[in-house]
């Protein structure tokens, strides 16, 4: 009798692992998978490492008003305003943010930036990699966080789509 | 006026007879929110915000309109009233672009502020907002119409404050604009006083338009450098890469003698601090080019020079010349470094004024200095000379409001016929150089009329008023000098109450002449012969009288004067001397910029301006004030760690020169109070009672120990000071002045636009006098 | 220049000398003309005041003031030299009074200046004629001309030994300069905006000095007044609203025009007798009494006296004697549109209200009335209305206000017909370009 119990304790064993040979796999394949997250996938609601958007025009939708330094609680957002002119148009209201600089070493990813934005121009993006060895290089700049052109008014030449829906920067890290 | 008891709000109020109702009710901590009301303007009535309910009377009533009355009952808070208030935030924001976020009033904008007490949020139209294109009407105005309220402020501190009347309305109904009175353009004083009075973001200011965010920036309340009037201004500075950066210039917390004025000068003139042109680090000659150094290597050379030439040729071959624009500190500082530590009297500042001969005509006469607050209240004001609408914006705005609000009497004397005749109640035009025949004829000397022209009756007739008019304030410029003053001074003293002021040009110009920056006179206009606390506390300091300015370019010329030490100055280019007259001295400037003196140095050192120290100063009038570190250029020194810097690298015991310490030695490093907005109250109280040791040698606090100690007339309430406010200095212990050389005093070439060497490197005041067609004239530089 | 119309009620005291030619200064004298300041000069100012005081006028610029009563709060000794001010800015949709008075009668509103000069001790009266009043001022200024010419007035008047001077003065086309202040602020050469009261202008009117002023029928009843005698002009209207006045009948009815009839005339009665009736047989469908500023009638509340006291009792106001007709085919939302129109049109601009609200008004109005209305307008119009009323600096906002809550409240049902794109039920074309 002690062998049929051996079986059946096998055989039940063996049930659960053949009936989960067939169940589609749990586990993403970070690091080793497709697309610019390598294979992590994301809840909508993930707050990671900000874009600064666009607007149709491709003009930047940031008006430097500061409302996200205000509301930040870390005070992480260093912002210096200038004015558009004819010439130079960088925003779509009167002024633009010259310097936008986030400091990731300070963020806590709490999203009261995105939430104080007037205009929409902060958001928060599902890049996550953002380890660094050096804390100087958790510095980033607006060019690091700003949205691509839209595809008809040419591509922004630093970044290429797939790697601003992972919002993930692609400038090689200073001092690496 | 007799009290007048009303009730508001169910609290009693006992107001003056003819008070405001909306003022009485601040008067109780109740605020009646308005956006056209504005005190001291004429009334208009015309925002609607400031309805009450006025028992009695069936329609809400403007507080800002009705004046108080016996037993009158008001209720400024009720569903009706805010109803009444919310409407009309409503009504506002029907047209008004929702743009608060690049706005630049968007955080201190009044309609932002009614918006969040009376919530009006909804928008209840769907129409289209009424639209315009926003227009520049000067360098430094621009305004942005859909904007704009219509609380008429702008107009009305264009033309009652200023008498200017650069602005005025246009069209009628919705369309109403404020609107330049001359086309497109504003063609007036560039005050930016309509700027700052605006409650919304209408009129913004070309420097500071879209920089940055109120709540972004640091404020700090100090002192405006340019003219002799002593304006309080706030600054807003905010970070930069080279320091700290000031973007904006106020004073909309209302604070010191100007109230909120300020003219162009105080509100946009200070960015040469961030001019491309500033020193940044020490320049030391070598093979006859200046070239960049170390702090430390330019120290050792000024000390070992200094030392070497002191000890060879003796002090009186080392020449100092002072700054106007520096702090009463640093001059004190510096005239006791040339007489202590140097050993010389040789020490000179470009006077603008005659100070000694004024300190010696009032020398013992009490309370006879006026100060800017006394030209406000005053009920008649002599004018002699001078034209305080170009070089004393803050004097003519004083008495400007005098005689709008108070109706005192001015009586102008001038060889020209200067703006301010138009709120004079008598006006006499004199020939140019006859002031001091006038002073004289005030003084009785009849003779004197024939340099005046006019007829003898008018001439009489006006003496005659002036005696009349009591607490008279007789202003007077530089034209007046030694027996002027003194005719004038014997004069005021059959006018009871008459007090006098006397105008020189520079922030400090006062301060440095009270600090003794004489080679006759120590601090307090004391002569350096006789023996007094200064040789008792100094020790041995030379007493024959040291070198003028003038004759310190002869001696150089005659290769006595091995060395010539100039701090904030530029006797060259003022003075008109032959650079080479110092080809064979060793020279040493302190400046911001290679000016016409600085270029001729054997060490530049570049020095911090006075945004960037803390210290006081003594306005014209001899109101003492506070200035505070405000911005920041790295790689600058303020004048004062650089004399002490010197003594040091020469060798000198550093506790003789400031009395710092008291046994303990701990460099504290910057100056205390830096870049904070407001004062730490506890270390202010500390500070004023003497309890806080100097620990510092670069603390500016210590020699204002010694200078309220010793120099007569300075030792006013350190409390009063500390906490921002201006005090009056007294004359009456000052002196025994000696003869001066009246003239050693050349007048500033500086006008409402000019500003000497500050003036030069402001892109802002050029830029407003290109558009105005007016040339800045290059060869015009001064200290 | 109208033809003159006249009913067998009408009693004629300020019209007696209409379409006699008394422009002419020898055919008014031959009428009777300056008889009453002769009068006047020989009686002691307070003589006059209380005479004008009891005889129960009232002014007939709107608010009904007691002319008397404004006449003795001018102080009898001023610093400053004292005015007297004929407001001749009739601008009131619905008034046309004092151009017939100017056009028929000018003398008398110079005598009546006179008069009031007199009684208040003042030497020199301006007669404000509206801009737009072009070919009056001509008759006007020929008038004062000819005065002058006779020594009525000027230098030693009458031979009495004393002097004043009548000036003419245009306006520019503003309706707001109407209102007594603004009135002065144009003289002054200024923008027409009103002054801040108090002071008031029997205080400190033109150029700071005390001044009268008054309406410019008020001021050609005056010598009539003299004359007749305080109790005859009294006893002509109803208590407290002494004489007659001038009506002036407009809108749909067959012989509108302008008709004196004594105060507290019964408004049913003249419309329905004095104005002939509604034209070609249609229905009445509303009334506005006194000018548009004031709030609309319906026709079961037109049995009223027609003095100051009834018809404000009725919920309206008697106003400028501006009587507006309106049959069954009017459009009360294009009515109310017009009346805002002209509101915004004239509003001065000065204080927030009326600047704004009428603007609003006339933007939701006209989006309503062209078929994009919805439901919430409605409300949205009356409380913005509500909002205006009685929170202006001048009474403008009030005169916009006040009608069109009236028309929101009283034809509610025809607002809501204008609801849902549906095109206005009057109108099959819609003459204005939608969001004008």
């Amino acid at each position: 009798m002690a062998i049929l119990k051996d079986i059946a304790a096998i055989a039940k064993g063996m049930s659960i692992t053949f009936g989960e040979m067939f169940k589609p796999t749990q586990v993403e394949n970070y690091p080793d998978g497709p697309g610019p997250f390598k294979g992590a996938k994301f809840q909508e609601r993930f707050r990671g490492a900000h874009v600064l958007q666009r607007d149709e025009n491709g003009l930047e939708k940031c008006v430097a008003c500061f409302l996200c330094a205000a509301a930040c609680p870390s005070n992480c957002i260093y912002i210096e305003a200038a004015e558009n002119t004819e010439e130079h148009r960088v925003s779509g209201a009167e002024r633009y943010a010259k310097v936008y600089d986030i400091d990731y070493n300070r963020c806590i990813f709490c999203g009261y930036c995105v939430e104080a934005c007037p205009t929409d121009a902060i958001t928060h993006g599902h890049g996550f990699e953002l380890a660094s060895f050096n804390a100087s290089n958790l510095v980033y700049r607006k060019e690091q966080m700003l949205a691509p052109q839209p595809a008809h008014l040419g591509a922004n030449s630093i970044f290429n789509q797939a790697e601003v829906e992972g919002g993930t920067p692609s400038l090689p890290a200073q001092g690496a | 006026m007799a009290d007048v008891n009303i009730t508001v709000d169910g609290k009693a109020v006992k107001t003056p007879a003819g008070t405001l109702l909306i003022e009485a009710c601040k008067s109780v901590g109740i605020e009646v929110p308005s956006f056209c009301y504005y005190p001291n303007l004429s009334l208009q009535g015309a925002c609607r915000m400031c309805l009450v309910k006025v028992e009695k009377m069936p329609k809400l009533q403007t507080a800002c309109t009705t004046v108080v009355a016996e037993g009158m009952i008001v209720t400024t808070d009720s569903d009706e009233i805010r109803q009444a208030r919310k409407g009309m935030v409503e009504l506002l924001l029907g047209n008004h672009p929702l743009d608060c976020p690049v706005c630049d009033a968007g955080g201190e904008c009044e309609l932002q502020d009614m918006t969040f007490s009376y919530g009006a949020a909804e928008s209840k139209y769907i129409e289209p907002k009424n639209h315009r294109e926003e227009q520049q009407w000067s360098p430094v105005v621009f305004f942005d119409r859909p904007r704009c309220i219509l609380c008429y402020r702008c107009v009305r501190v264009c033309n009652e404050g200023m008498d200017v009347a650069a602005l005025g309305v246009q069209n009628r109904g919705v369309s109403s604009i404020i609107a330049p009175n001359n086309e497109d353009h504003l063609e007036c004083e560039e005050c930016g006083m309509c700027i700052d009075i605006c409650p919304v973001g209408a009129l913004t200011s070309g420097s500071y338009r879209y920089k940055t965010r109120p709540w972004e920036m640091n404020h700090v309340g100090t002192v405006c450098t340019h003219c002799g009037d002593g304006c309080k201004t706030t600054l807003g500075v905010r970070r930069a890469d080279t320091g700290m950066e000031i973007v904006r210039g106020d004073n909309r917390d209302k604070s010191g003698i100007n109230n909120d004025f300020l003219c162009i000068k105080g509100r946009y003139a200070f960015d040469f601090a961030n001019h491309q042109d500033r020193l940044t680090q020490p320049l030391i000659r070598k093979n006859g080019q200046l070239t960049p150094a170390t702090w430390e290597e330019a120290f050792e050379l000024i000390g070992k020079k200094f030392s070497a030439i002191r000890e060879k040729d003796g002090g009186q071959a080392i020449g100092v010349i002072g700054s106007n624009h520096t702090t009463n500190e640093e001059n004190y500082l510096l005239q006791k470094f040339a007489r202590v530590v140097l050993g010389s009297n040789n020490i000179d500042h470009h006077r603008t004024a005659d100070f000694p001969a004024f300190a010696a005509a009032l020398r013992g006469r009490a309370n006879a200095t006026a100060s800017m607050r006394d030209v406000y209240n005053a009920p008649a004001v002599l004018l002699i000379g001078n034209d305080p609408t170009e070089k004393h914006p803050l004097l003519a705005w004083q008495i400007r409001s005098n005689v709008r609000l108070h109706r005192s009497r001015l009586y102008v004397v001038n060889s020209q016929p200067i703006k301010l005749r138009r709120q004079a109640a008598g006006f006499q035009l004199i020939p140019a150089g006859a002031e001091g025949a006038f002073a004289a004829f005030l003084a009785g000397e009849d003779a004197a009329l024939a340099s005046l022209g006019g007829s003898k009756d008018g001439w009489t007739a006006l003496r005659d008023k002036l005696k009349t008019e009591e607490n008279l304030v007789i202003v007077f410029g530089s034209e007046l000098r030694e027996g002027d003053i003194t005719a004038l001074v014997k004069f005021g003293s059959a006018v009871p109450g008459a007090k006098f002021l006397a105008l020189a040009d520079y922030a400090n110009s006062r301060g440095a002449a009270d600090m003794g920056l004489y080679p006759d006179l120590l601090p307090g206009y004391l002569p350096v012969a006789e023996a007094g606390k200064f040789h008792q506390e100094w020790g041995g300091i030379p007493s024959a009288p040291g070198l003028s300015l003038p004759e310190m370019a002869e001696s150089a010329k005659a290769g006595k004067l091995k060395a010539l030490y100039v701090v904030g100055a530029n006797p060259i280019a003022r003075f008109g001397i032959d650079p080479f007259v110092f080809s064979k001295s060793f020279v040493v400037v302190q400046d911001m910029f290679l000016t016409e003196t600085a270029v001729i140095a054997d060490v530049v050192l570049p020095a911090a301006n006075a945004y960037e120290k803390s210290g006081s100063v003594t306005n014209t009038s001899g109101d003492l004030q506070l200035v505070k570190k405000a911005g920041e250029v790295t790689g600058t020194k303020g004048d004062f760690e650089m004399i002490v810097r010197i003594a040091d690298a020469m060798g000198f015991d550093v506790r003789q020169l400031v009395p710092f310490g008291r046994g303990t030695r701990a460099d504290m490093g910057q100056t205390r109070g830096a870049q904070s907005g407001e004062a730490d109250r506890h270390a202010v109280w500390l500070e004023a009672n003497g309890l806080e040791l100097k620990m510092s040698p670069f603390d500016p606090m210590a020699i204002l120990d010694e200078i309220q100690r010793l120099v007569p007339g300075y030792n006013i309430s350190r409390l009063a000071l500390l906490s921002g406010n201006d005090q009056q200095t007294n004359f009456a212990a000052s002196g025994p002045a000696v003869a001066q050389k009246p003239e050693l005093i050349v007048p500033a070439a500086d006008g409402l636009f000019r500003s000497g060497t500050l003036g030069r490197y402001s892109h802002t005041l050029h830029s407003v006098m290109e558009n105005k067609d007016r040339q800045p004239s290059e060869e015009v530089a001064a200290d | 220049m109208a033809d003159l119309v006249s009913h067998s009620d009408e009693v004629k005291i300020v019209s007696r000398r209409f379409g006699q030619g008394a422009a002419n200064l020898d055919r008014y004298l031959e009428l009777d003309g300056y008889k009453a300041v002769q009068k006047a000069l020989s009686m002691q100012p307070d003589d006059i005041i209380n005479l004008v005081k009891n005889s129960g006028l009232r002014g007939r610029g709107g608010a009904g003031f007691s002319t008397g009563m404004k006449w003795s709060f001018v102080p009898k000794t001023a610093p400053k030299p004292k005015y007297v001010l004929c407001n001749g800015d009739e601008s009131e949709p619905g008034t046309c009074k004092d151009r017939l008075i100017f056009e028929h009668d000018p003398h008398s509103v110079i005598e009546g200046v006179m008069i009031a000069a007199l009684a208040v001790g003042s030497q020199a009266g301006y007669i404000y004629i509206r801009g737009e009043y072009r070919y009056l001022s001509n008759i006007m200024q020929k008038a004062i001309a000819d005065a002058y010419a006779r020594g009525f007035i000027g230098k030693n008047i009458f031979g009495s030994g004393r002097d004043l001077e009548i000036y003419w003065h245009g306006g520019a086309g503003a309706y707001e300069v109407g209102e007594e202040s603004a009135l002065m602020e144009s003289l002054e050469g200024k923008r027409g905006i009103p002054r801040i009261r108090p002071p008031f202008p029997a205080v400190v009117g033109l150029w700071g000095g005390p001044t009268v002023i008054n309406n410019a029928e008020t001021l050609a009843s005056v010598p009539h007044i003299l004359l007749g005698g305080a109790e005859w002009y009294a006893g002509l209207g109803t208590p407290k609203n002494g004489g007659t006045r001038l009506f002036c009948l407009s809108g749909n009815l067959n012989k509108p025009g302008v008709y004196e009839l004594p105060m507290g005339y019964n408004l049913k009665k003249m419309i329905e007798e004095v104005g002939g009736g509604i034209a070609n047989g249609r229905k009445l469908k509303a009334v506005v009494p006194g000018g548009s500023s004031t709030p609309v009638l319906l026709p079961n509340e037109i049995d009223v006296a027609m003095d100051f006291d009834s018809v404000a009792k009725a919920g309206s106001m008697l106003g400028s004697g501006g009587v507006v007709v309106l049959d069954d085919t009017t459009c009360m939302v294009k009515f109310a549109l017009r009346t805002i129109k002209f509101y915004q049109h004239e509003s001065c601009g000065w204080c927030i209200p009326c600047r704004e609200g009428t603007d609003w008004l006339k933007k939701t109005l006209t989006r309503f009335h062209h078929g994009a209305g919805q439901k919430k307008d409605i409300d949205n119009i009356q409380y913005l209305a509500e909002n205006m009323l009685g929170r202006t600096f001048c009474p403008l906002g009030d005169a916009a206000a006040m009608p069109t809550i009236a028309f929101v409240k009283k034809f509610r049902q025809e607002f809501e017909d204008h609801l849902d794109g549906k095109p206005c039920p009057y109108e099959k074309n819609v003459a204005e370009p939608a969001l004008a």
